[in-house]
């Protein structure tokens, strides 16, 4: 189990997050938040990329950053603006994150084909990445990640730069994951979640707003959503849930 | 019970109990057997191929100093090709757009940089040997040239850790070779052939004890790199 005991982070005078209690067993937790609002702080702190500034975090128990590289082991990260070898193919690139993480040599050039034919790029598996698309390049990220069969499989904005399609494909391709571990993913569009998440967890002003099913938040929110273009009248006391690009006009659910 | 079958229950359930720190050396071990060399210097063939130009300009700039240059010369282009190949790579490595995701890996960015930087500093070795012997007559100023040219790599490698694990910028190497070459332009200028005369008459004993100094803590710099537990992933 994970566990966020009064975690926050703050940067000289700007509080990112503050006094975040969270709790995470199997299953998909979706983080759901307008950007800047935090999301890829508490991110970075689950993949000990960052450290809080006050609280502390727990892995069974024990806190992550004493865990060191055995909490590092269990950990499948996919981040937001994911890097990546344009010269190399994606077999290459896999097996490099797996010697980097730890994995020997005869079970990580199985896991590779494997993982290359879940996320269907068995056809382009030793061709360069220079020539990918952004959803092909995503699902290498996403192969990457799961190289150590992780129990913590956190994704930053996964979907960002994939079309319609290739949203659905991600979607399944999530739930066929989901299966005993902990996925955190995070977004800002709804549609993402809705189907897939077993908790949606938002932020509003840097603190913690809600951690509930999709189906009561739906409850809690009957009645109560409303879509614009007009940006400008979104202002207190509505909360911003989502913004979405739409043939150049931003929108904006609330 | 007799005292034999004591002492072996005892460190049973001591090795039970208490896990073995890793030593330094047993870490680089297992760390080449599980990454490889091939993998711990993956993707490094553009940063090799633009510190040896570089460092080609440098040799020919170097083969026209004049002799009564020779010491003041030698030690600035000594450390020239650790520094070279450690900036090109480890910049090239944190403007990639992987540093982050590998620095989530069992192995973070700068246990395998402590990797490489243990190679760097062989082949740094290797090319102070070669300074410092073109650019002598004899045995005792290869001596004397060897062990200051020595002391000024391993200066220079104990700042590059200590920049790398402390300073988190991206430029941070670039900035440093310029510092190290523009401080060591400047001070001949400024004192001209006093400052040759001061590295000549700088005792043999001395120069040799710094050099050893130098190699144990940049020993010392890399095994901790090698094992502190990660404070820090982005700048």
């Amino acid at each position: 189990m994970l566990l966020l005991n009064n975690v926050t982070k703050k940067y000289e005078d700007f509080t990112a997050l503050e006094d975040i209690n969270l709790e995470f067993s199997s299953g998909v937790y979706a983080l759901l938040a307008p950007n800047g609002a935090g999301k890829t702080t508490l991110i970075r702190m689950l993949t000990t990329l960052i450290f809080p500034t006050k609280g502390e975090i727990l892995w069974n128990g024990d806190e992550i950053v004493g865990l060191d590289a055995s909490y590092r082991n269990i950990i499948g990260y996919l981040p937001q603006d994911f890097g990546y070898y344009r010269n190399h193919s994606p077999r290459e690139f896999l097996l490099y994150m797996s010697a980097l993480k730890c994995i020997d040599r005869g079970k990580a050039k199985r896991k590779t084909d494997e993982l290359v034919d879940l996320v269907g790029l068995s056809d382009v598996r030793d061709k360069k990445m220079k020539k990918f698309s952004g959803g092909m390049i995503q699902r290498v990220g996403i192969a990457q990640a799961m190289l150590n069969d992780p129990k913590i499989l956190i994704l930053d904005e996964p979907t960002a730069g994939l079309d319609p399609k290739e949203r659905v494909r991600f979607r399944n391709l999530i739930s066929s994951l989901s299966k005993d571990r902990i996925i955190i993913l995070s977004t800002h569009i709804v549609s993402d979640i809705e189907t897939i998440a077993s908790r949606v967890i938002m932020f509003k002003n840097h603190r913690l707003f809600t951690n509930d099913t999709p189906a009561s938040l739906c409850r809690t929110l009957m009645g109560k959503v409303y879509e614009t273009d007009d940006i400008a009248v979104i202002n207190s006391p509505y909360l911003v849930l989502t913004e979405h690009q739409e043939t150049g006009k931003l929108s904006r659910a609330s | 019970m007799d005292k034999k079958t004591k002492n072996a229950s005892i460190d049973y359930i001591l090795s039970q109990g208490l896990i073995k720190p890793q030593t330094a050396r047993g870490r680089i071990a297992e760390m080449l057997r599980t990454i490889g060399f091939r993998f711990i210097f993956w993707d490094t063939g553009y940063s090799l191929f633009f510190a040896t130009i570089t460092l080609a300009g440098v040799l020919v700039l170097f083969s026209f100093s004049p002799d009564n240059y020779r010491y003041s010369a030698a030690i600035v282009v000594a450390p020239l090709v650790f520094l070279l190949i450690n900036m090109f790579a480890e910049t090239s490595e944190r403007t990639c757009g992987l540093y982050e995701l590998k620095q989530t890996c069992r192995y973070t960015i700068q246990q395998i940089t402590a990797l490489r930087v243990i190679c760097y500093s062989v082949v740094g070795f290797v090319f102070t040997t070669v300074i410092s012997t073109i650019s002598t007559d004899n045995g005792y100023e290869f001596l004397s040239l060897f062990s200051l040219c020595l002391s000024a790599l391993f200066l220079c490698a104990i700042l590059s850790i200590s920049f790398m694990r402390f300073l988190h910028g991206i430029w941070v190497n670039a900035v440093f070779i310029a510092v190290w070459v523009f401080v060591n332009i400047v001070i001949p200028i400024s004192l001209e052939e006093r400052w040759e005369a001061i590295l000549r008459e700088i005792p043999i004993a001395f120069s040799v004890l710094l050099a050893v100094l130098g190699a144990v803590v940049l020993v010392y710099q890399i095994s901790k790199m090698l094992s502190e537990v990660k404070r820090y992933a982005v700048a």
